[in-house]
């Protein structure tokens, strides 16, 4: 899983508050080089924009699992593919 | 059904026009013999020719016999010489690539090379119109000048119909016997130099349109062919065959070419097949039309092996592709597909090396989790009725989807480009969202001997709340 994908994703086990399903928090990730913020004209600073990229596009999460923020429920990340899957029950 | 995006794609890369044959599936258009290698890179056509000659307006004779006669006579009048050249060229850039056997046609369990050459998948049924004898589907190009291989060569293409019938022997099998058995020389020779051989193979393949003919597409063939036999002195064979004369009647408009492809280009990025693997020509058809723009983002919810976000990923790499399904097999066999495709990527060229925009998902169509709102482009194959799943499925389906995919998508700018089998109860399930969605155009395309209609949707500018809310 990319971290560009992460961005998208949002959790939709039921009875969430809205918005409470994003951002799904990434166990077992690494910590990453990038400050918090961009800062003020990011655009321009090449260096800034290469670990970027590096981190949204070339990064990825093998082994692992998204942790929804409201719920707690953990959805796992097996061979760099997330199952987002309620059970039956859940849905 | 795309032989408009065809010729557009045609226009931007090679920066020719094309004309659009009344015969369904092809374009012709013109380009130097130097384009050649360009020509093959196309994504939206299945087979090549080039075209030896062309007849706007053929007079068949009404008798059989007569009009038998009448082609076998045109052999021998025809201007071959130029188009053979364009073949030999063509050999010799095949030869640059990997050498691969000719294979027989009917292993669906082979693998596929990721590079430009796919494999067959096996036979697909033929088309059952009965106006129409289909023994074969290739395409041709069209020569003009009378110079050598500098001259601007014409070039025809053909996509959107998949009745790839490779080993429909019929006429084939006449046109051996006619000329003799050949079963002894096949093995073997087939993979030594066919520019440098002598005596070359050959078969003929035709395809016939219209009602007003007294033969057959198999007469035609055999009675042609074996007058090619007589003017080259060539060995008819059909599977192990240097030549391949495409003899094209719709109506009274005759094409007579040379193949310049051996196996069908549309396969190409898919190593691992399921169980309805979507040919990446009609993929990348279906991603033309909804004209992707940098930096959108495109999502695939049912994308089964991910022919679409592979296909995707290669052609729009400025656009972000993601590929999801509820099925584990089909997540995996997709995710094998891509990671195929990060091989090749990364030993082509290592400076450029990993950033594929291309992910995985295992997710319910009906309960995406992506977020409202965050998606561009939404292009996904339907479940057919006949191959997966079942009519009824659809019917709570279509609608369930189509409202999921009208909250992912943006509001105002979104789009959708679905193709189904089950035109029907597209149409109801639309009528019901037609708040969300607006239909702009349809294409209508034959896959796998199925009759299917490919819907560019609009997403209107209503906004979705958040998950449920159009419920």
């Amino acid at each position: 899983m990319k971290l560009l994908t992460h961005n998208l994703l949002s959790s939709h086990v039921p009875g969430l508050r809205p918005g409470g399903g994003f951002p799904l928090r990434i166990e077992l990730g690494h910590p990453s080089e990038l400050p918090p913020e961009p800062s003020p004209g990011y655009e321009a600073d090449e260096e800034f924009l290469r670990r970027l990229h590096h981190v949204l596009l070339e990064v990825e999460v093998l082994e692992g699992s998204l942790q929804c923020p409201d719920s707690g429920r953990r959805f796992p990340i097996s061979r760099g593919v997330p199952n987002l899957l309620l059970t039956e029950d859940e849905a | 059904g795309f032989e408009q995006t065809a010729a557009e794609e045609v226009q931007e890369k090679l920066g020719s026009a094309s004309r659009i044959s009344r015969d369904r599936g092809k374009i012709y258009f013109e380009v130097p013999a130097r384009s050649l290698p360009q020509v093959h890179r196309l994504r939206s056509v299945d087979n090549l020719f080039v075209v030896v000659q062309e007849f706007k307006d053929y007079q068949f004779k009404e008798n059989k016999e007569d009009a038998l006669k009448d082609l076998e006579d045109l052999v021998k009048k025809l201007p071959w010489t130029d188009p053979l050249k364009v073949w030999e060229l063509n050999n010799s850039l095949k030869k640059k690539k990997t050498k691969r056997k000719k294979h027989n046609l009917q292993s669906p369990a082979s693998r596929g090379k990721l590079s430009d050459g796919g494999v067959e998948g096996g036979a697909d049924q033929s088309n059952t119109n009965d106006q129409e004898d289909c023994a074969q589907n290739p395409v041709a190009v069209e020569p003009t000048g009378g110079q050598d291989t500098e001259s601007p060569q014409g070039v025809m293409s053909r996509n959107g119909v998949e009745e790839e019938e490779e080993d429909n022997e019929q006429s084939d099998v006449k046109v051996e016997a006619q000329a003799g058995s050949e079963s002894g020389t096949k093995a073997g020779d087939s993979q030594t130099g066919e520019a440098e051989a002598k005596v070359l193979r050959f078969r003929v393949t035709c395809n016939r349109a219209g009602d007003k003919h007294s033969f057959t597409s198999n007469e035609a063939a055999r009675d042609f062919g074996g007058a090619v036999q007589e003017h080259f002195q060539w060995k008819a064979d059909m599977t192990n065959f240097d030549v391949e004369v495409l003899l094209n009647i719709h109506n009274n408009e005759v094409v007579v070419g040379i193949a310049l492809t051996e196996e069908s280009l549309h396969r190409r990025n898919i190593t691992h097949f399921g169980p309805t693997t979507l040919r990446s020509t009609l993929a990348y058809g279906m991603l033309r039309l909804c004209d992707p723009q940098p930096t959108d983002i495109i999502v695939d919810p049912m994308c089964g092996t991910g022919a679409i976000p592979i296909e995707g990923a290669a052609e729009w790499p400025y656009c972000y592709h993601i590929a999801g399904d509820n099925n584990p097999q089909a997540v995996k066999r997709a995710a094998n597909n891509i990671n195929s495709l990060l091989r090749k990527n990364e030993s082509k060229d290592s400076s450029t090396a990993l950033g594929v925009p291309l992910d995985v998902v295992q997710w319910d169509i009906c309960n995406l989790p992506l977020r409202t709102g965050s998606v561009d482009i939404v292009v996904t194959d339907m479940p057919f009725g006949k191959r997966i799943g079942s009519k009824r499925k659809n019917w709570d389906l279509y609608p369930a989807c189509l409202m999921e995919m009208g909250r992912i998508c943006t509001p105002g700018t979104g789009r959708a480009v679905l193709l189904t089998q089950d035109k029907k109860c597209f149409a109801k399930a639309l009528s019901r969202v037609g708040h969300i969605w607006r239909r702009a155009q349809t294409v209508w395309v034959n896959v796998g001997g199925l009759h299917a209609a490919v819907y560019l949707l609009r997403r209107t500018s209503e906004r979705a709340e958040h998950t449920g809310a159009f419920w």
